[in-house]
């Protein structure tokens, strides 16, 4: 099954290890021996994960040195960064339109019961602000 | 208390199956709880900017079951369909939904809502249980979050500051 780019992109992130790997990259370039540190691993098999994270366009490896430093290329990070954000951004947009409709909900359940205790202090200033919605909400 | 109503949508793992989100609003629990089981408030909050909810039936009983669709610009249909589990207006929800778009059809996942009103100010909790830990990461993918992938947030936090 052929893969897009943002599927390999997200299968080579469900591994721990290569999000690991990642996360030492973030910090600035380095070589497959000092990455390999931190891991109970041998080197083919860092080595591997680094296949997968190259393929997947997450990191990009030199070859002007011998020890082929290893380090993120960030323009595949900026599309997944895009792409990762909907959940989050369809919960945020709606629940700050939800706000504003709380807000509506309040101030038409005040306007059907006034409280007693404000009626009778007959506030001039509550019956302007109560105007100036009105007029506010043709919309 | 002055409580301060934090609006910062908080997103977490609970467990290998699960995420959860958390909310605050500056409203009573019984207006949360209505915005988010009537079609006359759902239109109206529902969805991003850019989609449209065409299609938004709710039946608000036990066994009853509802369906939204939304459609974006480019007329692509996405649609939540479910089953109500548990309505106790207003403190509690429970329903099972699945979630489907062309050419996808997710598993059936449990969401459960509880309202926590406080002086005024609801905490909504909603939790999202998944049949697999897969299919849970498969739904966050569209929305990763700091429980999912710390390492992967500084990243992208580094990542960003590159330019």
């Amino acid at each position: 099954m052929p893969l897009d780019p943002l599927s390999s992109t997200f299968a080579a992130l469900a591994d721990p290890t290569r999000r690991a790997i990642l996360a030492r990259l973030a910090l600035g370039e380095t070589s497959v021996m000092e990455l390999a540190k931190p891991f109970d691993m041998s080197l083919p098999a860092i080595s591997k994960h680094l296949k997968v994270l190259e393929h997947a366009g997450l990191i990009s490896r030199g070859r002007e040195a011998q020890w082929r430093p290893c380090r993120i290329a960030p323009d595949s990070f900026k599309q997944v960064d895009g792409w990762l954000g909907n959940f989050r951004r369809f919960w945020d947009e709606s629940f700050n339109r939800l706000d504003g409709l709380l807000e509506e909900m309040k101030a038409e359940e005040a306007a059907k019961a006034p409280p007693r205790s404000n009626r009778k202090v007959s506030n001039p200033k509550v019956r302007v602000t109560k105007e100036k919605q009105r007029g506010r909400t043709r919309g | 208390m002055d409580a301060r109503v934090d609006k910062t949508l908080r997103i977490t793992t609970p467990s290998d199956f699960e995420f959860a989100m958390t909310r605050q609003f500056d409203a009573p629990r019984r207006f949360v709880f209505d915005a988010m089981t009537k079609p006359e408030y759902l239109v109206r909050w529902l969805g991003c900017e850019t989609l449209a909810m065409p299609v938004c039936e709710v039946d608000l009983r036990v066994g009853g079951a509802y369906r939204f669709v939304f459609r974006s610009s480019e007329g692509i249909e996405h649609e939540l369909t479910g089953t109500y589990r548990e309505v106790v207006r207003p403190e509690r929800l429970a329903f099972g939904e699945t979630f489907s778009m062309p050419g996808f059809t997710s598993d059936e996942y449990l969401v459960i809502s509880t309202f926590i009103e406080e002086a005024g100010t609801t905490t909504l909790t909603t939790t999202i249980r998944h049949p697999t830990k897969e299919a849970r990461d498969g739904h966050l993918n569209s929305g990763i979050d700091k429980g999912v992938a710390p390492a992967y947030d500084r990243l992208a936090e580094v990542v960003a500051g590159m330019g």
